[in-house]
């Protein structure tokens, strides 16, 4: 009998021992059914290129560049002012009150460094050489040039001023634990232009304007030297674009459809790159159109005397419509980003070949005043605008006008009177204890975020002066 | 023909009959005073025949010619044997036996008694929370366990409720607690996706549960391992018991009301709202003309005074039906139940109707060989209004929208879409309940299937696969011409005349699916050794194999654009131009598990007890897969020993001791992995980018619960205590760790930091007066936590409402101090700082200082019975003290002329009005007053409440009427749920319970519930 016992023992061991071993480790493993390891999700040619997409998705961050970058480049210069009549959005930009712990300025730090890894993770993969890996490692090179090239610009002084000076940290792979120093100015600017060079080899292809190409990396650097006071190569960067690119400015009879057209075009009119906001993607009511647009939050103005610049046969002062906004008169921007919240939303115009053309001109100079005339002159005609005849001194500073003129709330005033390290007096839509801008003024950069500050140690010390 | 084989067929009958000689055996049981004992066991010895005796304590039993003893026993009593030889009629008086007193527990896999244990367990039975007017037996929870704070957030008919047990101990993970049904681990808690709040715990029908356990310390519950840091509730469902089959009707009816109001938190009808906002526009400096025109917009000469709360509040109602057949022979047992219940909230537009079926069989295949099945099934079909800040919260509206404005036209049609009511601002949320539709219909299945072998005396082997389905459609509709749902095109005015609908997207309806499939396979062998043959030294040990896999899969789609016909018949996607929302996936988690348990038994004397459990996850990252988590009890059953029997009121006396390591894997399914999301499209194509940092290291935070117990009866358990000391610390608690903005992520779920609960559980149960028609029993429980933050990443305080800072409670409010009003100018004042020794009126000089808890010191119920022959008058009471609540909308209906657009409450015009006047409320001024509205201690009140949670009364009908109407019993009552409410602090604006984190969110409120029923047993 006690051997029949024993021996029913032993068979619900075995019983529960194979229901212990029918669950096998695979039961414990239980993978994400909308995501992927990295490893997966980057191990193909065509997974290269859908995290391309979402590396050009990460500048579409409200923060960074479809609203707060262009936006603080007029706001924080002498262009665009916010209304009386306002949401409560960017008023320390208005008053030069914003501080260290400002959450456009922190989520602009964000916005550049997450893109900067999308980049990274498309640049590191070692998915073998064809014609399409080059063109996206390639496009991946000029976002992650363009990342650095906005983060230095807005968090460290002009490369012109002092290119010894902190400049930001450079992370060039993914280490979640990284705790990086900021890197000298000039070190960050010999990245942005090696990852421009990589650029401008590894691509071959023209999808549209709402990625890169091989003129649109090699427009940027141009606006790089041009940065960096480095008139020659700026000049035969831009002279690159011009003669070989097969791009053409927007003629003056097209301008106004220039920029009402929505949709993201192939022709190679104007723009070199843009950023896509379309109907199913796009920051929503939080993009750059609807901060100025009335038809939005309308909170952003142009400045009087901005507007007062245009002649009055200029189709660009078309793209600006004087009302009253809270019973104050105010110049309206609605033509320039017509697409609001609602409809197909306007693109953000990051790169245009009427930059290049006047980088061109502005990089001529002192040197060749003909031909810098003529790459100016290219501008205005194509404007109805007033031609520029000017020479020396004079002529330096119309140039330095038309930029304002043809590139207003894109972005570009702050960058431009930073670089040329100077002080600026805003206009009376102001507020008076805000517009007085001298260059020695510490706001003209922005600080390191304080969720930088809390985060990383190794940076503490390394604050911009007067945050 | 048919004849001839019927009376073949009785021959046969009788033939068995004369053939058994059987004999019938009837009598009476009683107690040592004469008490009859209902449902005491008679059996006949040496067989499996029995019987248990009726209400009045009689019995009859056949027995066959071979039977020569009857065994008797009643839960209480010493097991006596009575000699049938040649009687008809035993009548016996059971003695009293304190150890055969104790209850008989569920504990973790398996069942024991009070005497045997070594962990904290508390337990009621079923019948404590039945024909109660909750959607969900958490609610009936309440004050029933010391430890276990159960508190609602809304009384939104199946609202969610929140169960913490000995306080809270993880900031980013559950708290809640693990739910075992049937020895089964299910999914419990709001499982919804769309709607407000829900609960699924309400699809389970409260009157087909036998018993409920609660696991508190590490001997008791830390053999659920990785999942009972937060404790373990066990729901055992009904069975049937060998005997005549017993049906049992219950029928309830009721209305229901808001329990707790305070006058002063009542809106301000038209006069005073016109009144107050006036003064508010003089004291901005406004114009004469200024005034006039703004008081025009507000409705200032409207003649109207509509009183919004009382459109939206109404009188509920109550009722539910349940029927239950059980019963069975020796071989097969059987439990039927099914039941309807319905409740109207207390709100406009909030109803439950729930429609359950329970079946639970067993049968005994040999003697060796048991299996069975049981499955309880409920069908909740609820309409659940928004709540919080939402335009369309009935409740907001009670408090926001001005008397001077009317929900309807003076036509009687609703007042939309006029420039009262545009598209755009609070909505008329009258005719949204008749417009908009938010239905949440949940169906769950669960059950088990077991089997039990014993495999030779001592040794079982049993094996339970338990099943958890869930089922939820979630039905939303918002209608295209007013309300949530309406777009405008671009430029259209956003109301009549000339509004244009933008065509493609006004009007919007979701379809939302949402299915767990869950099931849990145990596998167990438990076996039982005498060491010494005399039984003094024994141990027992169960082995066991588990493993838990939960698939959840959903659906939501949304669609935009409906035809604007005003009859709105057209309500679902299907109508609809534009697909919007289109969600699918699955989500998925699995744990395997080895476990055992073992105790070892002395004398009866001293128990040593010990749990070891190992489990894997699919949740843990894959460095920290498996954990070990196990436990140590001890106790000792002084009442044994000598020096204790001399003292003959004591008995039981009982010492608990017991620690261990149980674990908290509440983390979300993937949050181990890093990965690639593709949520980011450009140009329409898809995109993908790095969506989670993880952290391959991530585990489940470990709890060490250390617990101190005593259990003391006296006077032949006449009085009953229990005392427990607790101290658990949490380790390795999940926190987002801040990371370098420079990596691309922000934070990182890491293990790390630690917090420590420490508390006391008393409670004391006796009957202090017991006369022979006469019965009073009371009980008492409180419970005392204190919750303790011990250390944080790089020890920064984690701020937001709450400070969580190391050294101060999990919850503590972070505010600046109210000092009152500036009696010379009505100047709103806060302290400086802690120190409290100077004011300011400067908002931002003031600091914000840690300032109480939203968790209470302690809480606890007083319980008494009364019964004096057919009557029964129960009464418990619930109290809670030591928490603050806040008032999280007050800014808006408490500031001092702040968003001076919507109405306000009554305590607004205690307001200054002249130098001189002490008030706590600053003078009125449009537009504000210096940043009163800004959080701070004035929109802080003391939790301190005691609540009449229940009383009712009933009457039994006699015997001799029951046995005249042919019933077995008959029972009548009112209950009154909620009924008193007495709160400390006169501030408090709406009722006491407002969620675990106690912070009102303009709910449903809690309702007081006045119900009448019947139970009959045939």
């Amino acid at each position: 009998m006690k051997r029949i016992h024993n021996y029913k023992l032993i068979l619900a061991f075995i019983a529960v021992m194979l229901a212990m071993a029918s669950c096998k480790r695979s039961f414990l493993e239980k993978l994400p059914p909308t995501s992927l390891p990295p490893e997966k999700a980057l191990a193909t040619e065509s997974d290269l290129q859908a995290a391309l997409r979402g590396a050009y998705a990460g500048l579409r961050a409200t923060d960074y560049l479809v609203r707060t970058g262009p936006l603080l480049g007029d706001l924080m210069a002498d262009n665009a002012y916010v209304s009386l009549t306002n949401t409560g959005r960017y008023t320390a930009y208005n008053t030069y009150t914003w501080a260290v712990n400002d959450g456009n300025a922190t989520g602009f730090w964000r916005g550049a460094y997450t893109a900067i890894l999308r980049a990274n993770n498309i640049i590191n993969s070692p998915i073998g050489a064809n014609v399409n890996v080059n063109q996206y490692k390639g496009e991946a090179y000029a976002i992650r040039a363009l990342c650095y090239f906005y983060l230095v610009r807005f968090f460290a002084k002009p490369f012109t001023d002092t290119p010894d000076g902190l400049g930001v940290p450079i992370v060039l792979s993914y280490d979640p634990a990284a705790k990086p120093t900021r890197s000298k100015i000039s070190e960050v600017y010999t990245l942005i232009n090696n990852d421009l060079n990589q650029a401008y080899t590894l691509m071959t292809l023209f999808v549209n304007y709402t990625q890169f190409s091989k003129y649109a990396a090699k427009a940027l650097q141009a606006k790089v030297y041009l940065t960096m006071g480095d008139k020659t190569n700026a000049k035969t960067a831009a002279l690159d674009v011009i003669n070989n690119g097969g791009f053409t400015v927007v003629a003056a009879a097209n301008h106004a459809a220039y920029w009402s057209a929505l949709t993201p075009r192939t022709d190679k009119v104007e723009t070199l790159f843009e950023v896509s906001s379309d109907l199913t993607a796009s920051s929503g009511f939080d993009g750059l159109a609807n901060i100025y647009n009335q038809a939005g939050y309308g909170d952003m103005i142009c400045s009087d005397d901005l507007y007062a610049l245009y002649a009055a046969t200029d189709v660009r002062r078309s793209l600006y419509t004087p009302g009253t906004k809270g019973g104050v008169p105010a110049v309206f921007v609605n033509n320039k980003y017509p697409g609001t919240f609602g409809s197909e939303i306007s693109d953000t115009k990051i790169l245009r070949l009427s930059d290049v053309y006047l980088i061109a001109a502005e990089a001529s100079l002192p040197a060749d005043e003909p031909n810098a005339l003529i790459y100016a002159n290219y501008i205005t005609s194509r404007r109805t605008a007033l031609p520029i005849a000017s020479t020396g001194a004079l002529l330096f500073e119309d140039i330095i006008s038309e930029r304002r003129k043809e590139l207003a709330f894109e972005g570009d005033r702050l960058m431009d009177l930073n670089r040329l390290k100077r002080s600026f007096m805003r206009s009376a839509n102001y507020p008076a204890t805000a517009r007085d801008i001298q260059y020695s003024n510490t706001r003209r950069i922005l600080p390191i975020p304080q969720a930088e500050m809390d985060a990383n140690p190794n940076i503490r010390g390394e604050q911009n002066p007067g945050y | 023909m048919r004849k001839l084989l019927l009376l073949a067929l009785c021959q046969l009958f009788l033939l068995g009959f004369v053939l058994a000689q059987e004999r019938t055996i009837s009598g009476k049981v009683t107690d040592e005073k004469g008490s009859p004992i209902a449902s005491a066991s008679v059996m006949v010895k040496g067989s499996r025949l029995g019987t248990v005796t009726k209400p009045d304590g009689t019995y009859s039993i056949t027995v066959p010619a071979s039977a020569r003893t009857l065994i008797f026993s009643a839960v209480g009593s010493a097991t006596q044997e009575a000699n049938i030889a040649g009687q008809t009629e035993i009548n016996l008086s059971l003695k009293y036996d304190a150890r055969e007193g104790q209850e008989v527990v569920v504990v973790a896999y398996g069942v024991q008694k009070r005497s045997d244990m070594t962990g904290a367990v508390s337990s009621i039975k079923g019948s404590e929370i039945e024909n109660q007017p909750f959607t969900s037996l958490d609610k009936a929870l309440q004050g029933q366990i010391p430890g276990l704070q159960s508190v609602a957030a809304s009384g939104a008919p199946g609202s969610n409720q929140q169960i913490r047990i000995r306080g809270i101990s993880s900031i980013t993970a559950s708290n809640a607690p693990l739910w075992v049904i049937d020895g089964a681990i299910i999914n419990a808690n709001d499982l919804s996706r769309l709607t407000t709040t829900a609960n699924i715990l309400s699809t389970l029908n409260p009157n087909d549960i036998e018993s409920i356990s609660v696991l508190k310390d590490a001997a008791a519950a830390s053999i659920y391992g990785s999942r009972a840091a937060n404790g373990v509730i066990l729901i055992t469902t009904k069975k049937g018991r060998a005997g005549k089959t017993k049906i049992r009707v219950d029928m309830e009816m009721g209305q229901s009301d808001i329990a707790y109001e305070n006058e002063k938190y009542k809106p301000l009808n038209a006069a005073q709202y016109i009144g107050i906002t006036t003064e508010g526009l003089v004291n901005f400096g406004a114009t004469p003309a200024q005034i006039a025109s703004t008081m025009a917009t507000r409705g200032g000469s409207s003649g109207i005074d509509f009183n919004w709360y009382d459109a939206a509040q109404r009188t509920g109602t109550q009722q539910q039906y349940n029927v239950s057949a059980s019963g069975g022979n020796e071989r097969t047992t059987f439990y039927l139940s099914g039941g309807y219940f319905s409740q109207e909230g207390t709100q406009i537009a909030s109803w439950l109707k729930r429609y359950t079926g329970g079946l639970r069989i067993s049968n005994r295949v040999t003697d060796k060989i048991t299996v069975g099945a049981n499955f309880n099934t409920g069908f909740v079909r609820q309409f659940t209004p928004l709540n919080g800040g939402a335009f369309g919260n009935p409740t907001l509206s009670s408090f926001f929208i001005l008397p001077t404005r009317s929900a309807y036209k003076p036509d009687g049609s609703f007042n939309i879409l006029t420039p009262e009511f545009p598209t755009s601002n609070l909505f008329n949320t009258i005719a949204l309940a008749s417009m908009d539709k938010r239905y949440l219909k949940e169906l769950s299945i669960r059950g088990s299937v077991n089997g039990e072998y014993n495999i030779i005396k001592d040794l079982k082997f049993k094996s339970v696969f338990g099943i958890d389905f869930s089922n939820l459609e979630e039905d939303q509709y918002n209608n295209p011409l007013y309300g949530d749902g309406a777009v405008l095109a671009a430029g259209s005015p956003t109301f009549n005349p000339g509004i244009v609908y933008n065509a493609a997207t006004t009007g919007r309806a979701f379809a939302g699916y949402t299915r767990y499939f869950n099931w849990t396979w145990t596998n167990t062998l438990d076996y039982r050794r005498d060491i010494l043959k005399s039984g003094d030294l024994y141990f027992t040990a169960l082995v066991g194999y588990e493993s838990q896999l939960s698939k959840n899969y959903f659906t939501t789609l949304q669609g935009r654009g409906f035809s604007t016909s005003p009859l709105l018949y057209l309500q679902y996607p299907s109508s609809t131009s534009t697909p919007s929302t289109t969600t699918g996936a699955i989500s998925d988690y699995s744990f395997a598990s080895a476990f055992s348990l073992a105790d070892i038994h002395f004398k009866e004397k001293f128990i040593l007890s010990g749990s070891f459990r190992r489990d894997g996850s699919s949740r843990f990252g894959v460095n920290n897969k498996y954990g070990n988590f196990w436990s140590i009890g001890a106790s000792w059953n002084m009442e044994r020993e000598k020096f204790i029997q001399d003292i003959s009121i004591i008995a039981p006396l009982k010492l608990r001791v017991s620690y261990g390591v149980n674990g908290n894997g509440g983390i979300n399914n993937y949050d181990q992995y890093p990965l690639y999301g593709f949520t980011a499209t450009y140009n329409s194509a898809p995109g993908s980018v790095p969506s989670n940092v993880g952290n391959l290291d991530l585990t489940w935070e470990l709890n060490k619960p250390l617990n101190i117990g005593a259990d003391i009866g006296m006077f032949k358990n006449r009085l009953n205590l229990t005392f427990d000391w607790y101290k658990r610390k949490s380790t390795e608690l999940l926190l987002n760790v801040p990371l370098s903005p420079t990596s691309g992520f922000a934070t990182q779920l890491s293990n790390i930091g630690v917090m420590e609960n420490k508390g006391i559980e008393l409670s004391i149960s006796g009957t202090p007066l017991k006369l022979r028609d006469f019965t009073w029993t009371a009980s008492f429980n409180i419970s005392k936590n204190k919750n303790k933050v011990i250390s944080l990443p790089d020890h920064n305080p984690i701020i937001g409402t709450f400070i969580i800072k190391e050294g101060l409670d999990v919850q503590t409010f972070y505010a600046r101090i109210y000092a009152g009003v500036d009696a010379a100018n009505g100047d709103p004042l806060w302290y400086l700082d802690s120190s409290r020794k100077s004011t300011t009126n400067n908002y931002s000089l003031a600091q914000r200082v840690p300032y109480a808890s939203a968790s209470p010191d302690y809480f606890g119920a007083i319980n008494n019975t009364i019964t004096f022959k057919g009557f029964t008058l129960d009464a418990q009471l619930n109290f809670n003290a030591g928490n603050y609540v806040q008032d999280t909308w007050a800014l808006y209906y408490l500031g001092a002329g702040f968003n001076a657009g919507f109405n306000k409450i009554r305590r607004v015009l205690d307001r200054w009005q002249k130098p001189g006047d002490v008030t706590d409320i600053p003078k009125y001024i449009e537009g504000g007053n210096k940043n009163f509205h800004g959080f701070s201690t004035v929109f802080l009140a003391k939790g301190n409440f005691i609540r009449l949670r229940n009383i009712q009364l009933g009457y039994s009908l006699p015997a001799s009427i029951l046995s005249r109407l042919k019933i077995g019993s008959a029972f009548f009552y009112v209950r009154g749920t909620n009924l008193w409410t007495r709160v400390k602090d006169k501030n408090l604006g709406f009722d006491p319970e407002q969620g675990a984190s106690s912070q009102t969110n303009l709910d449903i409120f809690i309702p007081k519930t006045m119900t009448a029923g019947v139970n009959f047993g045939f």
